[in-house]
């Protein structure tokens, strides 16, 4: 059984030109893993990008974890995924979507923390908020769109307004707990 | 007596370089590494220095071979992590050894060291003594902190060498040169019958302990540091701390907090000349290489992302909140404790401290003389 399901793999990398050291990977999961693992790139027909994505997150998953891959494609986010009615590529990037929650999980709390917070601030149309690209840095980016010199004097007013809300943010970026 | 670490360096090879085997230090070694260590007289040592081909972990082997050679570059060199992008140290580094016998999962000599990575001892280091005079000579009044544990560990082979009673009584004898020996060892018995007359620091890397049990192989424990550093300060040495790297696994922050209590507990604040922390970072080639190495090392799988330099580093926040929190505690311990961020921007310094960081040759010459 387990040398059938090892050659499936081997084929299937074949197919999606899988590179060694990736295959190499998942043939040295425990066997239930390797099986959930075809399984799941079955269903969902993982493109080879995809699948090279999945592998490496679930490995750091597993070592982050100390649990298997089989547990982790068994948790209930995942199962919904495979198991779901919306469209397969769109299920596949969910997939890599929840995947990447588990692996980053305080990095996706805070990232939906600062959110709130610019989503509270209820800009007006004309001015926008762009956190750091993953959290890698303490930048805050804020844009203005204006035509004439009023509109920049209201958008500076509209800022002004918001300072408070505006310096929490930084500071979140900056290490200080929110609130 | 010559005590060789054998848990450390265990070695397959020796080299020593044609003009080097009468050196100082060559008898030094080769007395007292065990006799069945094969020695090679080689005209140039450069080729033994280099990674085995065909290797598995071709760094690995590079840690079973010794080469003793003479350095032909300079000794001296400003710290190779200083960057126009961050608030840097003013740290000076002295090149006496290359790559350690120790092996950290994170270290950044992985990447570093890649194409030479057997350990490699300076047969003429005496030589950067004129250097470091000819420094002193035109420093018209300025300070400056030189440290030897930059590419090597500044004691790990000091059972073999015995370098740092030379240098000891070298520093000792100049009045604007201070010496910072960085270590993750307990090996200060050649320290503890010198007297450095106030110009040695000895400093010890600090993680706690399960940062220790998973990533820090061959390494002395941190409660062995902690202790070491005790026994220095009691033997006229200054005495300094790296959190650097730090890393922010589960329940990092209390363990951290837990580490500076212990550390306070032996060492009073006020005999700390300072504290440095870094968050982990490493390049994209240095994480390969360590996952490689390390598969299952769960501290190189933390919460790490691509930031503006090109390193991973923890989120910016996770990474701020830890320094903000071991700050704060050592601020809470009641003493101004000199301290400094390694690697960041001054932004960062700004949003743990409160205010913007000295100019390096300032927070240099402020740790030379704290």
């Amino acid at each position: 059984m387990t040398a059938d399901i090892d050659q499936q793999i081997r084929t299937l990398a074949v197919e999606r030109r899988l590179p060694a050291s990736h295959l190499a990977r998942w043939l040295a999961m425990d066997p239930v893993s390797r099986a959930a693992m075809l399984d799941l790139v079955r269903t969902l027909r993982l493109r080879t990008g995809q699948l090279v994505t999945a592998l490496d997150t679930l490995d750091e998953i597993t070592v982050r974890e100390h649990v298997t891959i089989a547990s982790v494609l068994d948790r209930p986010e995942i199962r919904r995924i495979a198991n779901g009615s919306g469209s397969t590529p769109s299920r596949a990037s969910a997939l890599l979507e929840a995947l990447r929650t588990f692996r980053y999980p305080l990095l996706k709390k805070m990232q939906e923390q600062l959110r709130s917070e610019v989503s509270a601030l209820k800009l007006p149309r004309g001015i926008s908020i762009d956190l750091p690209q993953e959290l890698g840095s303490d930048e805050l980016t804020v844009s203005l769109r204006v035509r004439t010199g009023a509109e920049l004097t209201q958008m500076l007013e509209a800022l002004d307004l918001r300072r408070t809300g505006l310096t929490r943010i930084i500071e979140m970026l900056g290490g200080k707990r929110g609130r | 007596m010559w005590t060789v670490k054998k848990e450390k360096i265990d070695l397959d090879s020796v080299f020593v370089e044609h003009g080097c085997a009468e050196s100082a230090l060559a008898t030094r070694v080769l007395r007292a590494l065990p006799p069945d260590v094969p020695v090679t007289h080689v005209a140039d040592a450069r080729e033994a220095s280099r990674p085995i081909s065909g290797a598995s972990d071709p760094f690995g082997a590079g840690k079973r071979r010794l080469v003793i050679a003479r350095r032909k570059t300079p000794f001296l060199m400003p710290c190779p992590a200083g960057s126009s992008k961050f608030a840097c140290c003013g740290y000076l580094v002295l090149t006496l050894a290359s790559n350690c016998p120790m092996d950290c999962s994170y270290c950044f000599l992985q990447e570093y060291l890649a194409d030479n990575p057997a350990f490699q001892l300076y047969a003429n280091y005496t030589d950067s003594f004129d250097e470091l005079d000819r420094l002193a000579a035109n420093a018209h009044g300025r300070s400056f902190r030189v440290g030897t544990g930059e590419l090597a560990d500044s004691l790990a082979f000091d059972s073999l060498t015995s370098i740092s009673r030379d240098l000891v009584e070298f520093f000792a004898a100049r009045e604007n040169l201070t010496l910072e020996l960085k270590t993750k060892t307990d090996e200060i018995e050649n320290l503890l019958d010198v007297d450095p007359r106030g110009r040695v620091l000895v400093s010890w890397t600090l993680s706690p302990d399960h940062v220790y049990r998973t990533s820090e192989h061959l390494t002395a424990s941190p409660a062995a540091r902690i202790a070491a550093s005790r026994a220095v300060l009691d033997a006229g040495y200054r005495v300094a701390f790296h959190f650097d790297p730090l890393i922010a696994y589960p329940n990092a922050e209390r363990d951290y907090l837990l580490l500076i209590d212990q550390l306070l507990d032996v060492v009073p604040p006020k005999q700390i000349s300072f504290i440095s922390m870094g968050g982990l970072r490493m390049t994209p080639r240095l994480r390969s290489a360590a996952r490689s190495r390390f598969p299952d090392d769960p501290m190189l799988c933390g919460e790490d992302v691509l930031s503006s330099d090109g390193r991973f580093r923890t989120f910016t926040p996770l990474r701020l909140s830890l320094y903000r929190a071991l700050a704060e505690r050592f601020k809470k311990a009641g003493a101004e404790i000199p301290t400094y961020l390694c690697m960041e921007p001054e932004s960062v310094h700004q949003h743990v401290f409160g205010g913007s960081p000295d100019r390096p040759a300032t927070i240099g010459q402020r740790l030379a003389r704290a």
